[in-house]
């Protein structure tokens, strides 16, 4: 049954992927993003790891995503980014690459012969075990991150306030 | 039985997706997007050998990668909205400036 789960949650997440690269339209690509993170979270309960899991659909397809559609709408980037006749570069070598390491990671995934026999540890992530880790031998870490997210709160304030202090006067709106 | 493999393969199937993105997409919005991708594959691998290690610190790192990365999207976005002020277009190509 939870084979069945696995290769489902994984098809749709190689197919959200696949759609966040080649989709054209910005707004496809933001959509398929949130459909992806929603399978990988999916994952993340199948491995047991509940906390994480929530998390990232609460920070990624609640919070991240609905900030990068907020921009694409806000700035009507549809009509700008489609008038872009062609829209990428260096495609083939591009995707040349990209099997090139899709190729390396699976046989490195094939050669860790490790990885195919090791059994399942019973560990559960949810939310008391992981909050009384995160609040004892991870706390400084913990304290630091606030210190990051403060940090980049003044650094997008600044990069505002100057985009509106030097965009009034090229801009009419 | 999954195995361990599976998670590693289907984490680096999707890194190489959001490799490509990120080397073939000139729309900076779509490059961003990209990354988001790369940080979820090392996000599925971490907990897949957290899982099969039995060991903790593998999901508290997930946690701690989604905090910076929700502090890493919210600058970029907002020096995509200050570049598309100034310049008017989120092609990464116009960012020249700098080019000798």
């Amino acid at each position: 049954m939870s084979l069945f789960f696995f290769y489902l949650f994984a098809a749709i997440l190689i197919f959200a992927s696949l759609v966040v690269v080649l989709a054209r339209n910005p707004l496809y690509n933001v959509l398929a993003l949130v459909v992806a993170i929603f399978s990988l979270s999916c994952l993340f309960v199948l491995l047991e790891a509940f906390f994480v899991g929530i998390v990232l659909l609460l920070v990624y397809a609640g919070a991240v995503l609905v900030f990068f559609l907020f921009v694409v709408m806000c700035l009507n980037l549809n009509a700008i980014a489609l008038d872009q006749a062609q829209q990428t570069r260096f495609r083939l070598l591009g995707s040349m690459m990209g099997l090139m390491f899709a190729a390396s990671f699976g046989l490195a995934a094939k050669s860790f012969i490790k990885a195919q026999t090791m059994e399942a540890s019973n560990i559960r992530g949810t939310i008391e075990i992981i909050g009384k880790i995160l609040f004892t031998d991870y706390l400084l870490p913990f304290e630091l991150t606030s210190l990051l997210l403060l940090i980049a709160i003044f650094g997008i304030v600044s990069l505002a306030q100057g985009a509106l202090s030097t965009g009034k006067d090229t801009e009419n709106s | 039985m999954i195995t361990l493999g599976n998670y590693l393969a289907l984490s680096g199937i999707i890194f190489s997706i959001g490799l490509v993105g990120v080397m073939v997409s000139r729309n900076v919005l779509k490059v961003l997007l990209s990354l988001e991708l790369l940080l979820a594959a090392s996000n599925l691998s971490f907990v897949a050998f957290s899982k099969f290690n039995g060991d903790y610190a593998g999901q508290l790192i997930v946690f701690f990668v989604i905090l910076v990365a929700a502090a890493e999207v919210a600058i970029g976005l907002a020096i995509i909205v200050v570049m598309y002020r100034r310049l008017s277009t989120i092609q990464a190509d116009e960012l020249r400036t700098m080019k000798w």
